[in-house]
C-alpha cells in the first residue's frame, strides 16, 4: 500500500531555487542572457548569507568577471558565504574575504595568492576547511561541499544556456553536474554570445544564465617553459632520468609534472632518447597540458595519445590539426577535462615525475614555505600509488618486484608499484637547500593552525629522487635505515647531504641502489644545450610548422 | 678550448663571450687580451662585497679576418647582466685606442696599404649599459669609448654585432648607435632606455614590459631593420655574423661613412624627417609604421620565417 512520508516537503531545495530564480527573472535580457551591468543585482538576487559558492577557476581559465562582481554585491545579505573551488589564484578570490562576503574557504591550489591566504587564516578573515587535490575536492562537490550557486566560464553560449567550454573545457563539467543536479543555480561568463556553438560542452538546461562578459576571460599559459630558460644541469638530470628511470623500467604512461626539468626530458626525448634506442618503448601514452616543449617528441613520433588537464594558451591550432593524439571533438577543437585526467594520471599512469622545493631527510616533500600556503592542485594525486588500481604493466610490476619489504604485508602476492620520482637539483631557487631536516611545512602548519603539515608527496610513495649527484632507488630499500642513507647520498653538498658517509655510499652504489651519472655511462660533459631539439620559442614554432602560436610574453622576435 | 668549426653553425643568442670573440674571427686567429688570467677586476663590486669576474665581464682581443686585423670587445650577459663599469670601460677604451695607434703606426710604415689590410674593431653588444655598481666611473667609462669612437672616425671602422639575449641598451645603446655599422639578428635588441624602466617610469599602459612580442617589435632585430637602425639583418648563427663582418671588413672608409645613421647634417636632416613622420602619423604600434614603409602584410612579417621576411620586407625610407 502506500507509504506515508514522514517528511512533507522532500522538494525544499527546488523551492527555494524556484524563489531565487523569480527574484531574478526581471533581469533576464533574452533567453537566459543578462547583461553584464546587470551582472550584480542578478547575484545579489540569487545568492544568500551563508551560500556554498563555487567561482570556476583552476590554474588555467578564470572565471575572473564573475569574482569581481561577486565582490559588489550588498554585504549586508550577502555574507559568510563558504567558497569552494579548485584555485584562489586571483585577487579578487581573497578580496571576498577581506571585504566580509565569504568566511569559509575549501580548495586545492592557492597560486600567487598563497601568502594571502596565510595571513588571512592567520587573522581570522579565513576559515579554512581544507587543502585538498583536485578529485578529493570534487569528490566533495558529490557528497558534503555541493555548492549552491556555481559561478563558471566559457568560451561561448547561446541564449539557451548551451555552452561552448572547447579547449579549455577543464572543471566545468564536473562543477556544472554537482551543483545542477542537486538543484542548485549555475552561471556562466562567456566571451561571446553566439546563435550557433561549434559544438556544446554544457547543455543548456543545465545553466541558469549566461553573461557576455565585457572582457574576455582571463587565462594563464602556466605550463610555457622557454626552451631557452634551460640549464646544462636540468639536462644532465633529464639524461638520468631517461636512461635511468625511463629507460630502466620502460615507463609508457606518465604524467610530467611542471618545471624545466620535465621540459628538458621533453626536448632530449627526439636527440638523446632516440640515441638510447628508446622511440617507441617509452613516453607513448601521456596525462599532460599541451606543454609547447612536448612539440618535437610529437612531431618525430614518439607519442601515440595525450589526455588533457586544461588547454595552453597558444597550442589551440597545432593540438587540433594532431587529432590522432590529442582528445578532439566533432567540430575539430580540443576537450580538456581535469577530472578525467586527474583520473587517468592516479589510477591509469605508471609514473609521476615532478620536483619540488624541500624533501626531508626521510623523503617526503613540500612545496609548502612558511607564509605561504600554496596548496598542491593535482601533483598528489599523481604522486601517489593508487592502491586501488589492479592492471598490471611492465614498469608497474617491476617497480614493485624491486619493492624488498612488499611481502610483509601481502606475503607472497604480487603487486606493482606506481613510479613517483622527484627530480631536483641539490640547491634550488634562490641558492636553498632542497634537502632539508625538517620541511618548513611543519612551520606553516603552526602559524596557520593547520592539524597537519601540508606535504606534497609522503615518503613511502616516493620511489625515486634524481639529482645532480645521481639516482636514489629508494623502492630498492628495505628499511628506512638504507633509505635515508640513499637520500643523504645524492643530496650533495646541502647539510643533509654532508652526513653522507663514503664507504655507506660506496656500497648502496654496489647494491644499484645508487647510481651516479657514470655508474649510469652518462658523460656529464655531453650534457649541455646542444642536445635539446628546441632551443628557444621560435624553435618550437618552426618544429610546429607555424601551428603554435606563442603568447606575447614568451616572443623574442 | 671552444672548437671553432663545432662554433661557426652554433646560435649567436646562445653563445658566450668568449664564444662571440673567438667565432666572429677566423679560425684560431684570436688572441685575448686583459684576459682572465690577467685577472683585472673591478674595485668596486669588491668594496662591495660582491663576486667579482678576473674579466669584469668584457672579452677583449685581437683576430683576423682575411688580410684584415680585427679587434674584439664582447660582452658578456651573465656577469651583472652585461653592464659596463670601470674596468670593462677600460678595456673597451683600450681596445679601440690600440687600433687607432695600430692604423696609425701602420699607415705611416707602408702608406699604400689597401683597406683590406687596415684593422677594424668589432664589438658584440651584451649590456644595459652603466653599472650601477659603479656609477660615475661607469657612465666616464662610456664617455671616453664615445670619444674612441670620434677619433676612430674616418680611420678605423667600427661595427656592431647584436644578436645576444640582454641585447643593447642604456648608455651602450647610445655607444652602438654612434658606431659605423650595424650588424642585428631577429632575436637581437636595440634601444636606449629598456623596456621596465620605460614600464617603470611611464607606466605599464604606455609599455608593457612583459609583453615580450611587444618589446621586441618595438626593440629588436626586424624592427629596426626596417627603420634603419640596424644596416644588415642575418640569421642567428655565429657564422652568419662573421660572414657579414668578413664583408665589410675590407671595405674602404667612405663606404662605412655611407652606412651611418647619425654623425653629418644630411644624417641629422634623415633623422629629423623621422622625427615628424612620427608626430604626423601618432603611430600606435611599430606595425603601424611597417606598414607606412609599404609592406601590404605587416603583421604577418612578426612571424614569417627569416629567408622570406628578407625576401619580402620594405624599409622605411623617408
Amino acid at each position: 500500500m502506500t507509504q506515508h512520508d514522514t517528511r512533507k516537503d522532500w522538494r525544499t531545495r527546488a523551492a527555494d531555487t524556484a524563489a531565487r530564480k523569480e527574484a531574478a527573472a526581471p533581469l533576464f535580457a533574452k533567453g537566459k542572457e543578462v547583461l553584464a551591468k546587470d551582472t550584480v543585482a542578478l547575484l545579489e538576487a540569487v545568492i544568500r548569507a551563508g551560500d556554498v559558492i563555487n567561482i570556476e577557476g583552476n590554474n588555467q581559465k578564470q572565471a575572473d568577471f564573475l569574482a569581481d562582481c561577486l565582490n559588489q554585491v550588498d554585504k549586508s545579505k550577502i555574507h559568510d558565504l563558504h567558497m569552494v573551488q579548485s584555485a584562489v589564484p586571483l585577487k579578487s578570490h581573497l578580496d571576498l574575504f577581506d571585504n566580509g562576503i565569504a568566511k569559509k574557504l575549501d580548495f586545492a591550489f592557492g597560486g600567487p595568492q598563497a601568502a594571502r591566504v596565510a595571513e588571512f587564516i592567520d587573522n581570522g578573515k579565513i576559515q579554512l576547511g581544507a587543502i585538498h587535490t583536485y578529485l578529493e575536492l570534487f569528490g566533495r562537490y558529490f557528497l558534503d561541499l555541493t555548492p549552491r550557486v556555481s559561478l563558471v566560464c566559457a568560451y561561448k553560449a547561446d541564449r539557451k544556456g548551451n555552452l561552448y567550454t572547447g579547449f579549455n573545457t577543464e572543471d566545468t563539467p564536473v562543477i556544472v553536474e554537482a551543483t545542477k543536479f542537486k538543484d542548485g543555480i549555475v552561471i556562466a561568463q562567456v566571451n561571446e554570445i553566439v546563435d550557433e556553438l561549434p559544438r556544446v560542452d554544457i547543455p543548456g538546461d543545465w545553466v541558469d544564465a549566461v553573461i557576455e562578459s565585457p572582457k574576455p576571460f582571463f587565462i594563464e599559459p602556466l605550463f610555457t617553459r622557454d626552451p631557452a630558460n634551460i640549464t646544462d644541469n636540468q639536462i644532465l638530470l633529464a639524461m638520468m632520468c631517461l636512461k635511468g628511470i625511463y629507460g630502466e623500467y620502460g615507463v609508457t604512461s606518465m604524467n610530467h609534472g611542471i618545471g624545466f626539468l620535465t621540459s628538458a626530458i621533453e626536448l632530449i626525448l627526439p636527440t638523446y632518447g632516440a640515441e638510447l634506442g628508446l622511440k617507441g618503448k617509452i613516453c607513448t601514452h601521456m596525462i599532460i597540458n599541451p606543454h609547447p616543449t612536448m612539440i618535437p617528441a610529437i612531431e618525430e613520433g614518439w607519442v601515440e595519445a595525450i589526455h588533457c588537464f586544461g588547454g595552453e594558451l597558444g597550442m589551440e591550432d597545432y593540438v587540433a590539426s594532431r587529432p590522432d593524439v590529442f582528445f578532439i571533438g566533432p567540430d575539430g577543437t580540443l576537450r580538456s577535462n581535469r577530472a578525467f585526467a586527474q583520473t587517468a594520471g592516479h589510477y591509469a599512469a605508471d609514473m609521476f615525475i615532478g620536483g619540488t622545493l624541500q624533501i626531508d631527510k626521510y623523503g617526503n616533500s613540500s612545496t609548502a614555505t612558511a607564509g605561504r600556503v600554496a596548496g598542491f592542485g593535482g601533483a598528489p594525486n599523481m604522486g601517489c600509488d593508487p592502491k586501488g588500481r589492479r592492471h598490471p604493466s611492465g614498469a608497474w610490476l617491476k617497480c614493485g618486484e624491486e619493492l624488498p619489504s612488499l611481502d610483509s604485508l601481502t606475503g607472497s602476492v604480487p603487486r606493482g608499484k606506481r613510479l613517483v620520482v622527484q627530480g631536483v637539483e641539490t640547491f634550488g631557487e634562490g641558492r636553498k637547500p632542497v634537502f632539508v631536516d625538517e620541511l618548513d611545512a611543519w612551520k606553516l602548519a603552526k602559524s596557520a593552525n593547520l592539524d597537519i603539515p601540508p606535504v606534497m608527496i609522503y615518503g613511502d610513495d616516493l620511489t625515486h629522487i634524481v639529482t645532480e649527484e645521481g639516482i636514489a632507488y629508494l623502492n630498492r630499500c628495505k628499511d628506512m635505515e638504507t633509505r635515508m642513507a640513499a637520500i643523504r647520498a645524492v643530496a650533495g653538498f646541502t647539510e643533509i647531504g654532508l652526513t653522507a658517509k663514503p664507504e655507506e655510499t660506496k656500497a648502496l652504489r654496489e647494491a644499484g641502489i645508487v647510481k651516479t651519472p657514470s655508474d649510469l655511462g652518462i658523460d656529464p660533459s655531453r650534457a649541455t644545450r646542444d642536445l635539446l631539439a628546441a632551443k628557444n620559442m621560435r624553435d618550437l614554432v618552426t618544429w610546429s610548422g607555424g601551428l603554435y602560436n606563442p603568447p606575447a610574453r614568451f616572443r623574442n622576435w | 678550448m671552444t672548437n671553432w668549426q663545432n662554433l661557426q653553425p652554433r646560435s649567436f643568442l646562445e653563445a658566450s663571450a668568449r664564444d662571440r670573440a673567438i667565432g666572429l674571427v677566423d679560425e684560431g686567429s684570436f688572441t685575448e687580451l686583459a684576459g682572465p688570467f690577467d685577472r683585472v677586476t673591478s674595485p668596486h663590486l669588491e668594496l662591495l662585497g660582491d663576486a667579482v669576474a678576473f674579466d669584469d665581464g668584457i672579452v677583449t682581443g685581437i683576430g683576423r679576418i682575411g688580410k684584415t686585423p680585427v679587434f674584439v670587445i664582447s660582452q658578456e650577459g651573465k656577469f651583472i647582466g652585461g653592464s659596463v663599469g670601470e674596468i670593462g670601460g677600460a678595456k673597451m677604451v683600450n681596445t679601440i685606442k690600440t687600433a687607432i695607434d695600430f692604423h696609425d703606426d701602420l699607415v705611416a710604415k707602408y702608406p699604400d696599404l689597401t683597406d683590406e689590410e687596415k684593422p677594424v674593431v668589432v664589438i658584440s653588444f651584451e649590456t644595459g649599459g652603466v653599472r650601477l655598481h659603479e656609477a660615475n666611473a661607469g657612465l666616464l667609462a662610456h664617455a671616453e669609448v664615445m670619444d674612441q669612437l670620434q677619433k676612430a672616425r674616418g680611420k678605423v671602422p667600427v661595427i656592431a654585432v647584436i644578436g645576444s639575449k640582454v641585447g643593447g641598451f642604456g648608455g651602450m645603446g647610445f655607444v652602438a648607435a654612434a658606431t659605423d655599422a650595424i650588424i642585428m639578428s631577429e632575436f637581437g635588441r636595440l634601444g636606449l632606455t629598456g623596456p621596465e624602466v620605460i614600464e617603470q617610469e611611464m607606466g605599464k599602459e604606455e609599455f608593457d614590459a612583459s609583453d615580450r612580442a611587444l618589446v621586441y617589435r618595438t626593440t629588436g632585430g626586424r624592427h629596426k631593420y626596417i627603420m634603419g637602425d640596424a644596416n644588415f639583418l642575418v640569421q642567428d648563427t655565429v657564422e652568419a655574423f662573421r660572414k657579414q663582418v668578413a664583408e665589410l671588413a675590407p671595405l674602404p672608409v667612405a663606404d662605412f661613412e655611407a652606412m651611418r645613421r647619425i654623425g653629418s647634417p644630411e644624417k641629422v636632416e634623415n633623422q629629423l624627417r623621422l622625427v615628424a613622420l612620427a608626430a604626423e602619423m601618432q603611430p600606435k604600434d611599430a606595425v603601424d609604421v611597417w606598414a607606412k614603409a609599404g609592406n601590404e602584410n605587416a603583421a604577418g612579417l612578426l612571424d614569417v620565417p627569416f629567408a622570406e621576411f628578407m625576401s619580402t620586407v620594405k624599409r622605411l625610407s623617408v
